[in-house]
């Protein structure tokens, strides 16, 4: 088509694109319209004036197509043009960047690497390579984690574990700031696999005017092959919970077959799950259910067995890092009443070694009875009065108990307890709980993930028996989970007595969760039974039910469905709650010698940020040689403390760092970080042409696979930057008008024709 | 408080059984008719079937977090076949009357009879059972109360006296639990702390015993009050029996001056730690 284009208007439509249209004739437009008009004049006279056989509209038509032809032929003397700046020849540079990472090396269908387009384009004798240095001087650059000039692309390794575009950007810019710019070449798969953003290196280019025309390498689906996305896990989990992991599996080729996922650690294999692929090239959702015991860092392998014919099979697998925490997190459960809610809670969990929780239970006005203590002084005067007491919870759970028994003090501090602190906050159904229980106008309702209307009116209020059934979104929470996949969850929770609700909720707020929903014959509507939302830091949690423990004493003796719920939903109630001190790295997995970034948070014991503490982190490596390294406040954000550090030995590193202020400690926080080779580059492998496309047009370059690269040193040398000059091409010669004239007055001669005028 | 309020609670009696009220008529002590015609007298319609009296039919299951649930169970006591009725429904009522006043629990207002062998026994996770010392349960009984404390139930057992009863309660047990101790609950339990600090065990006598000066019932055996307990397997107490003692008697009885103000004091205290205690553990 675009040959055709060029033949017809003599240039090619980026020319059109970039350059300005205008008259070259001399003297004034108004002038040359005045002869246009006369000439234009004199030929509609003569067909007015003639007369014969003609008819009116006879003389109409061919006055029309006459008219037009001189049109078009005052147009051509009016020497029409396109004005366009170009680039001057040798007086302008090119950067010539070229992936060298390991995917480059991946064969296509026909068996050849990525690498040979390289071998036949960049080589000395090749055409474009002569073209382009004809017109530029040209600078070449390897890319791949990092980039860095060489000579030519004979000195291409292709052995980088990761694709960083933006950095590769970055460095050729500022490589060749002070010289004049043309353009870059990218020569790469497109395969982007920094965490970078690639806007940041975008938009300099664009503020330098510095156009970018990429080439992308490989075919934009391999086929056939199976892909393990990604892995999505938490990265610390409480040793014994039921983790839920999800896998995403990418195939092409393979639509409609099963495969089998294996989770195994560096001991045994802990779980092999079959997976239905479905449609070709549709990505499905693994779900894979894991117990882990054991607490400490802990390596996980994933991966589907290489099936027979597959292009790629390096990306059949994915090792992801988690550490299992075996502490004990402290719960507090603040009762208002003596309830069977709580004493079946409390059984529910009593096993459980990584959650304790503490009660609270009022058993008369002024008169508690406290459980699970950890000292006589703790909970001595009732609810905590101070946050610093307050925080030292991970979560909170409030039973029966009206909001007028707390001060609007305490009522702000549990909020706060959630937002600013990040707990997790659940509120249980019962006649002082919502707003019966008068929450409708506190700090704590703007937490709840539920909406609060006004308390159920009568002597005896709202009164319901209702059937639980999960949501669409509470059939995947791992947290209602009570069976293996979602049928069995639903069928396990048909099999549950119905349960009491005394807090008519139906509505959720918008950014709430339902996960669990009451129905009643006896109701119009659906009860809400748990919905939850995240709030500041923190999460809450509503569950409305007063007697869940019903599906403790009914069902048979077998049926754990009451402990595991409640286990389950205290050890969701309880993760991810930050401490006061916390530590990440923002890679789980480097590279031996590949710099990794470590960000720690620091707060005091009211979790308000520090700015001015000590901070150490030490960093033992796998064979145990310990190094302390001052972690500074990174200004960007309050409480915020980073530093970077290359770990040189394959292995499992730990990293502890501890905060205090004027010597006073504020806490400590463990993390892990893996190094190992890395196997990145074989895990979306296939042409990105969109990114590719996306950082042309974002620039003013343009996009070529090896198919249409020949007109790219004259492209460059159009839309260009650097040092120009402006050329003028006319366009009177173009055939186009040439072929118009023809046709005008073919069209004259055949219409007198079969009017028979001739 | 705890003195001031079971002499001030002074109870209109529903329907105090026939052995109770010849007691009652036996002892009255001079006043005491005035008081009784002070007090508000509630008139409720009590729901009977040939195994003993339910709930209100129209009262739901559920709409209060706790019923006091007397177990019904199968007896040969004197021919009757309801030793499990002794003191109902006046000693219940009475006891949820000033346990609301002492404790602040959420509690439905009326008494309430379970078969054991009923399925909705499980709805009501404490139960009180009285006079086990004619027991005869029957097999589905058996069955049903251990479900309901294989589950998570806890049952107070009470009133019942000597070597003869606590064999026929014992054997009782035993169709239910063969293989579990009954053993000794001592003073540093929890239980005696969990709502007052009960610091000695008690005897509790009936009420026709004291007017005539005896706290025990079984003067020709040893017979001291004695509290003991059945355990599950993870060490949970889920019965606990109070031998020697009626403490449903002081429940019942507390109204009446003659009756000793030491023994319903101590009953009250007991009974709010035995509630307060089965509703946390």
């Amino acid at each position: 088509m675009e040959r055709i284009f060029e033949f017809l208007f003599k240039y090619r439509p980026l020319v059109f694109e970039q350059g300005e249209f205008g008259f070259a004739a001399p003297g004034s437009v108004r002038l040359w319209l005045a002869v246009a008009g006369l000439v234009g004049a004199a030929a509609v006279a003569s067909y007015t004036i003639a007369r014969g056989k003609s008819t009116v509209p006879d003389r109409g038509v061919m006055a029309g197509l006459r008219v037009a032809l001189f049109a078009l032929l005052f147009v051509c003397l009016l020497q029409p043009a396109l004005t366009l700046s170009t680039v001057v020849p040798q007086q302008n540079f090119v950067g010539v960047l070229i992936d060298d990472s390991q995917s480059m090396l991946l064969a296509g269908e026909d068996g050849a690497p990525r690498t040979a387009f390289l071998q036949e384009a960049f080589t000395s004798e090749s055409e474009l390579l002569t073209e382009l240095s004809d017109r530029f001087a040209l600078r070449f650059f390897r890319f791949s984690d990092v980039a860095a000039r060489i000579d030519g692309a004979d000195e291409l390794s292709f052995d980088g574990t990761h694709t960083n575009l933006a950095a590769a950007l970055d460095a050729a810019r500022e490589e060749l700031s002070g010289v004049p710019l043309s353009g870059l070449i990218m020569v790469t798969d497109g395969a982007h696999n920094s965490d970078r953003p690639l806007t940041e290196a975008l938009v300099p280019l664009q503020a330098a005017g510095v156009p970018v025309f990429t080439i992308g390498l490989g075919e934009e689906a391999i086929t056939p092959d199976i892909e393990i996305g990604r892995v999505e896990m938490p990265r610390a989990v409480l040793e014994g919970s039921a983790l839920i992991v999800d896998v995403v599996v990418s195939q092409t080729g393979f639509g409609g077959r099963a495969v089998p996922i294996i989770v195994e650690d560096e001991q045994q294999i802990l779980t092999e799950q079959i997976v239905d692929l479905g449609p070709d090239g549709e990505p499905v959702v693994a779900r894979i259910h894991l117990d882990l015991e054991g607490d400490g860092p802990r390596r996980l392998h994933f991966r589907i067995p290489v099936q027979p014919g597959e292009r790629v099979e390096r990306n059949n697998a994915r090792d992801v890092q988690i550490e299992v925490r075996g502490e004990r997190e402290k719960i507090l459960y603040l009762e208002g009443e003596p309830r069977f809610e709580l004493k079946f809670m409390r059984r529910a969990v009593a096993e459980d070694e990584n959650i304790q929780l503490v009660i609270l239970q009022r058993t008369a006005e002024g008169k508690y009875l406290r459980l699970e203590i950890s000292d006589s002084t703790e909970l001595e005067f009732g609810f905590p009065t101070s946050r610093e007491e307050l925080y030292r919870y991970r979560s909170l759970v409030l039973g029966s108990v009206e909001a007028s028994f707390f001060t609007h003090d305490q009522l702000q501090m549990i909020a706060d307890f959630v937002s600013h602190r990040g707990g997790g906050l659940l509120m249980l159904g019962g006649r002082s709980s919502f707003a019966e229980g008068g929450w409708t106008g506190t700090p704590v309702e703007e937490v709840m993930p539920v909406v609060l209307g006004e308390p159920a009116g009568g002597d005896d209020g709202f009164f319901a028996e209702v059937a639980v059934r999960p949501t669409p979104a509470g059939l995947t929470h791992a947290a209602v989970q009570l069976g293996l996949d979602a049928d069995a969850v639903s069928t396990h929770w048909d099999s549950l007595p119905a349960v009491t609700i005394v807090n008519p909720i139906s509505e959720v707020r918008p950014g709430g969760t339902v996960l669990l929903s009451g129905s009643s014959p006896d109701l119009s509507e659906d009860q809400v039974v748990m919905a939850f939302q995240r709030y500041g830091r923190g999460k809450s949690i509503a569950m409305t039910v007063q007697d869940t423990w019903l599906w403790q004493m009914i069902p048979p003796l077998e049926d754990q469905s009451h402990e595991t719920f409640w286990k389950q939903v205290l050890r969701w109630l309880i993760d991810g709650v930050p401490e006061s001190v916390q530590v990440i790295t923002e890679q789980e997995q480097v590279e031996p010698g590949e710099s990794v970034r470590l960000v720690a948070t620091v707060g005091d014991s009211t979790y308000i940020e520090v700015n001015d503490a000590s901070v150490t982190a030490s960093i033992t490596s796998p064979s145990g040689l310990i190094e302390d390294v001052a972690v500074e406040w990174s200004v960007e954000r309050d409480g915020e403390y980073a530093v970077e550090f290359r770990p040189s030995e394959l292995g499992a590193y730990e990293v502890e760092v501890t905060a205090e202020r004027d010597g006073m400690p504020l806490g400590s926080d463990l993390t892990y970080l893996h190094t190992a080779p890395s196997d990145e580059e074989h895990f979306g492998a296939s042409r990105h042409t969109q990114t590719l496309r996306r950082i042309a047009e974002e620039t003013g370059g343009q996009y070529y696979t090896p198919d249409n690269i020949e007109t790219l040193p004259e492209d460059i040398t159009i839309t260009g930057a650097g040092v120009t000059l402006v050329e003028q091409m006319p366009l009177w010669d173009m055939p186009i008008i040439f072929l118009l004239m023809l046709t005008l007055m073919g069209a004259e001669w055949g219409f007198r024709r079969m009017r028979g005028l001739v | 408080m705890l003195a001031v309020i079971v002499v001030s609670v002074s109870f209109g009696a529903c329907e105090p059984n026939e052995e109770a009220a010849e007691a009652l008529a036996r002892v009255t002590p001079p006043g005491s008719e005035l008081m009784s015609q002070q007090a508000p007298r509630v008139q409720r319609p009590t729901f009977s079937n040939v195994r003993g009296p339910r709930l209100d039919p129209y009262e739901a299951p559920g709409r209060w977090p706790f019923y006091w649930t007397r177990a019904v169970y199968s007896s040969g006591y004197r021919g009757y076949g309801r030793g499990w009725s002794t003191d109902y429904p006046k000693g219940d009522q009475q006891f949820l009357v000033v346990l609301k006043r002492l404790v602040r629990l959420n509690a439905y207002d009326w008494e309430n009879a379970v078969r054991l062998d009923d399925p909705v026994l499980r709805r009501f996770p404490v139960i009180y059972m009285v006079e086990p010392g004619y027991m005869n349960m029957t097999d589905s009984e058996v069955e049903g109360l251990r479900g309901f404390l294989d589950a998570g139930g806890f049952m107070v057992v009470d009133d019942f006296w000597g070597e003869d009863e606590w064999r026929q309660f014992e054997y009782n047990i035993r169709r239910v639990f063969p293989d579990k101790g009954i053993v000794d609950i001592t003073l540093d339990h929890p239980i005696y702390s969990a709502y007052y600090d009960i610091e000695e065990v008690m005897q509790v006598p009936a009420i026709n015993n004291i007017m005539r000066g005896f706290t025990a019932e079984c003067r020709y055996w040893p017979c001291d009050p004695q509290v003991k307990g059945i355990y599950d397997e993870k060490g949970r107490l889920m019965v606990i029996i109070n031998f020697n003692t009626d403490l449903g008697d002081a429940w019942e009885w507390a109204e009446n001056p003659s009756y000793p103000l030491k023994y319903s004091t101590y009953a009250y205290e007991m009974g709010a730690n035995m509630i307060v205690y089965a509703m946390s553990h």
